[in-house]
């Protein structure tokens, strides 16, 4: 195949056209609901109804229903994408690469109406759930390019492949697949995050078993289907919709190679603790890539401008209801302006309207299920008694998994609701003399994913930046929102391993270096 | 024979040579009259440039002349390149003394500039200003800058200070002398008091991809200063701001305006803006909406380059959607041309204001109103206080009905208005920049060449 064109973001909808909106309107018109989910190993599917995902703006809508994967079956779903392996590491990265951006092309093809799906599956405000069908398409075409690169011999060699050469020998290192790659997806990115771990791992010639959010398997079901569809063997891919145990069970396999996961800081830790242990008869180390949760603070110096703060503040914490991994949950701002901010913050947060996912007005979409919403609630409720709830009452839907936005101040510094990830539309502000008290406080979490900072002052720039141990720090605009190839996205200490989605050397992780020397001295002659 | 475009063409250069010889010689031009060389040195160097405008962005937030200093002193430290001036600045920014001294200069130096553009702190303060203006020949239309409206309190704000503005204007005008060129056109008078207000600022909840939300929430404010207006002969502009509320905006005043209380009264305008490759599209649905929607006063269409370019082109690149704007200056030219031929034709179905800075543009409107055969106070013409008062008044003493968009808040509010009005008129493609850098006057008359 020729050169793909340099890689650029899948433009999102102009929302703001009319035109552009109708087309999202008639995708929601279009989409027959339920999906059915199979379990699909190989060309095998059983169906089930064991799993049912619903509308979090009305729970009696049934979004998909799926079969619920078995120990069994997680363990066929890997020894066939063990089998197949060998086929599919040994197909060109080229032919690999090719099917992958044939999936991108079939998500394009569809993307009003896979956008409706995660509207309704996993309650995706409309420019959201666009935005995340777009970074599914971006996932394939970057990762089919990142392949291309690191493994398709292509001039100049990759930074990380160049070895020192002396007279008489030959060194070269290439990348070679791992082997069988677990999936585990999340709900809050229904399409784009299962889409951006399985292309990683198939661009490289892994196989891959995928088991979306036991919320979304629905979404599940549209990215294994673009991929089928795009030209990957059926056996490279399997789908494996389930709950927690099956996840459990894929991390113990000693054929699994690799585990991709992104999701909750417990789970993470589970798998990584699984992943340690060598099972009997292993022949591999199991490598995690784990993307988990953070506690994102964005920090107002006494320079910043508010007008600007405050909207990128409140997009930050509420937009998708707090439920992305890079919500804002903690405002650290100078004493000088915390009453201003406080007070302009809560009227605009009164603003802001509460409601179904599918009505483009809305700011704040129900919770995914109604476990998130009481846990958001026990910690309102903390709040509440240990500080000062600064928002008021607000109108909420009768039905689905709904919480009003909140806004808390007022918390002890040692506080479960500063520390603990939250993960919903709820909010604290806390005043701090300086931006250096400010930084002590973001040093001492455990936790490290997003961080923001308001601030005019170059010098008071560069020592945040100095100082900053996130993943990803955003300065004077909202936190949320990385893009691929323009803010590669992950965190450190307990956030995550530290890699990179949407970053050039993401694709390191899913293969292993080989390096060939070869003598090339025969009879004391160079040959 | 010769041709109509060359007829007008020729008329064009004659209007354009009259009014530039009635520019007023003893201030020079607009950009020297800053006479802070700041201004010309940031013309020069994109660098020195953005951390002039940064400086002047943080200066109301800055808690001391310690503080103002150490900005000041930050932000030069990008610059590469510094004129010795700079360096002489720098060095003071290392001792307390140097920095108090240096941020007591900076403070002064953009409260001057700020005074250019600002007539005062409220419409009471404003008030002499205006009565100079009036006594001049000009009238003007007042603007509340203020912070941006995040809350429905903040809206609740802004909309009192407006109807505050309102009664202000409305007894001042009254008590100043007749001005029969300012108060009367073919299809009848025009109120004195005028008034400008932003959508964005009644309504914290404009969205772009919802307009229908913010026009809810901005229709109870915006319908109740109509009604003030109304009822004190007072004019209200609805002023245009990025492409992400045109919808909005657009739909929502169309639509109070057609409310059967509103028929006949106020007098209301809109505008619009020629750097919008769709901007005709825009005034076929301004015009269709004036032709099925009889009024007293018929609306007024204030015709502008726009003020968001720069804004437009980052969040187009950055979404990866096509540039919503002209990206040439021959381009946004041209396009106000025909769109001026356009307004000027369709009289008296709309009142028409120009409202630019560019000889060429203005001088082109002239003579189209010319050789349509209406008279000179048939068209308005539109200047910025600060930047455009020596246009005004040459237009003004060339018997051409003018208005002055006087901006009123305080310094705070005022930084982002003024540094948007710095950027555009230092940019390279500034018509005021040409001029200040002496490009002669058959150049600055030059008809937009045609679009590539």
């Amino acid at each position: 195949m020729s050169t793909p064109a340099p890689f650029a973001n899948e433009p999102v909808l102009e929302l703001r056209r009319a035109t552009e909106r109708s087309k999202l309107a008639v995708g929601l018109g279009e989409l027959r609901l339920p999906l059915k989910v199979p379990v699909w190993i190989g060309r095998e599917r059983r169906f089930g109804e064991e799993l049912v995902s619903t509308d979090p703006g009305r729970p009696e809508r049934v979004v998909a229903v799926a079969a619920r994967a078995t120990r069994e079956e997680a363990g066929a779903a890997v020894a066939s994408a063990r089998a197949a392996f060998p086929s599919w590491a040994a197909t060109p990265v080229a032919e690999r690469a090719a099917a992958l951006l044939r999936a991108a092309a079939w998500m394009r093809e569809r993307r009003a109406s896979l956008a409706a799906l995660a509207v309704r599956e996993c309650a995706k405000p409309w420019s959201e759930a666009d935005a995340d069908v777009c970074e599914a398409i971006d996932f394939l075409e970057f990762y089919a390019r990142g392949a291309l690169e690191l493994q398709g011999g292509a001039s100049p060699v990759p930074a990380g492949a160049q070895l020192l050469q002396v007279p008489g020998e030959r060194n070269a290192l290439r990348y070679a697949p791992r082997g069988v790659c677990a999936v585990i997806a999340p709900w809050n990115f229904p399409l784009a995050i299962p889409t951006g771990m399985t292309a990683a791992a198939l661009a490289t010639g892994n196989t891959v078993v995928l088991k979306p959010a036991e919320q979304a398997p629905g979404c599940g079901l549209r990215v294994v289907e673009a991929l089928r569809a795009g030209g990957v063997p059926a056996d490279a891919i399997a789908l494996l919709p389930g709950e927690g145990d099956a996840g459990a069970a894929l991390a113990r396999n000693p054929d699994v190679a690799t585990i991709a996961f992104t999701g909750s800081g417990a789970v993470g830790l589970e798998l990584l603790r699984a992943a340690a242990e060598v099972a009997p008869g292993a022949r591999q180390l199991t490598r995690v890539v784990a993307e988990m949760g953070g506690k994102n603070c964005i920090v107002v110096d006494s320079d910043a401008d508010l007008d600007e703060a405050i909207p990128a503040i409140v997009d930050s914490a509420f937009h998708y209801a707090g439920q992305k991994c890079s919500a804002a949950s903690r405002v650290l701002v100078h004493e000088a302006l915390h009453d201003g901010l406080v007070e302009r913050l809560a009227g605009a947060v009164a603003g802001l309207q509460v409601g179904p996912a599918d009505d483009f007005a809305t700011d704040v979409p129900p919770l995914i299920e109604r476990a998130a919403q009481e846990r958001v609630e026990r910690y309102a409720a903390i709040a509440a008694e240990t500080g000062e709830i600064v928002t008021g009452a607000h109108d909420v839907p009768a039905e689905g998994w709904y919480v009003a936005p909140i806004v808390a101040t007022g918390l002890p510094q040692d506080s479960r609701v500063l520390r603990e990830e939250i993960f919903g539309p709820l909010l604290t502000v806390e005043p701090v003399g300086d931006v250096d008290e400010a930084m002590d406080r973001i040093d001492a979490l455990p936790v490290a994913l997003t961080g923001g900072l308001f601030s005019r002052n170059p010098r008071t720039v560069q020592r945040v930046i100095d100082r900053s141990p996130v993943g990803n720090l955003y300065i004077n605009r909202s936190t949320t929102g990385a893009m691929v190839g323009r803010q590669p996205f992950g965190g450190n200490r307990l956030s995550g391993t530290g890699t990179k989605a949407g970053g050039h050397d993401y694709l390191l992780h899913f293969v292993e270096p080989r390096v060939v020397t070869e003598n090339t001295v025969r009879h004391g002659l160079v040959v | 024979m010769t041709s109509a475009p060359a007829t007008l063409e020729r008329e064009i250069q004659r209007v354009g040579l009259a009014l530039s010889e009635a520019f007023p010689s003893h201030r020079g031009n607009p950009l020297k009259a800053l006479d802070d060389r700041a201004m010309e040195l940031a013309a020069q160097d994109a660098k020195l440039r953005a951390a002039l405008f940064r400086f002047v962005d943080v200066v109301p937030a800055c808690r001391s002349l310690d503080d103002l200093a150490a900005h000041l002193a930050s932000f030069l430290e990008q610059v590469h390149t510094q004129p010795p001036s700079l360096r002489a600045a720098m060095r003071m920014g290392d001792t307390k003394a140097g920095r108090t001294a240096l941020g007591a200069a900076g403070a002064a130096g953009v409260r001057h500039m700020a005074h250019r553009f600002i007539v005062g702190e409220d419409p009471k303060a404003a008030l002499t200003t205006l009565r100079h203006l009036w006594r001049d020949g000009i009238a003007a239309s007042v603007d509340l800058l203020g912070e941006a409206t995040v809350s429905a309190e903040e809206a609740d704000r802004y909309a009192a200070r407006c109807a505050d503005a309102l009664e202000t204007l409305a007894a001042a005008y009254a008590r100043m002398d007749g001005q029969p060129q300012l108060e009367r056109d073919a299809s009848g008078p025009l109120p004195r008091a005028n008034l400008s207000v932003k959508v964005s600022a009644l309504t914290p909840l404009l969205r772009p991809e919802a307009p229908e939300r913010g026009q809810r929430d901005a229709a109870p404010r915006l319908r109740a200063l109509l009604r003030q207006a109304k009822e004190l002969d007072a004019h209200l502009h609805i002023d245009m701001e990025s492409l992400d509320s045109r919808e909005a905006v657009l739909e929502l005043v169309l639509d109070l305006l057609a409310e059967p209380e509103f028929a006949d009264g106020p007098s209301a305008g809109v505008v619009l803006q020629a750097y919008l490759r769709d901007s005709p599209q825009t005034l076929d649905t301004i015009l269709d909406w004036a032709q099925r929607t009889p009024r007293a006063q018929p609306l007024v269409v204030r015709l502008v380059k726009g003020a968001y370019w720069d804004h437009e082109v980052v969040e187009a690149r950055q979404h990866g959607w096509s540039v919503p704007v002209f990206e040439r200056k021959a381009d946004y030219d041209a396009n106000f041309e025909a769109l001026t031929a356009r307004l000027l034709a369709a009289r008296p179905l709309v009142r028409v204001a120009i409202a630019s800075h560019n000889l060429r543009s203005v001088a082109h409107a002239i003579a189209c109103n010319r050789m349509l055969g209406a008279n000179a106070g048939d068209v308005e013409f539109q200047v910025l206080r600060g930047l455009g008062d020596d246009l005004g008044q040459a237009l003004a003493a060339n018997g051409l009905r003018v208005r002055a968009y006087c901006p009123v808040g305080d310094l705070v509010a005022g930084m982002a208005y003024l540094v948007r009005r710095l950027l555009e008129n230092t940019a390279n493609e500034s018509f005021l920049a040409d001029q200040a850098h002496g490009v002669p006057l058959e150049q600055l008359l030059a008809a937009p060449e045609a679009p590539a």
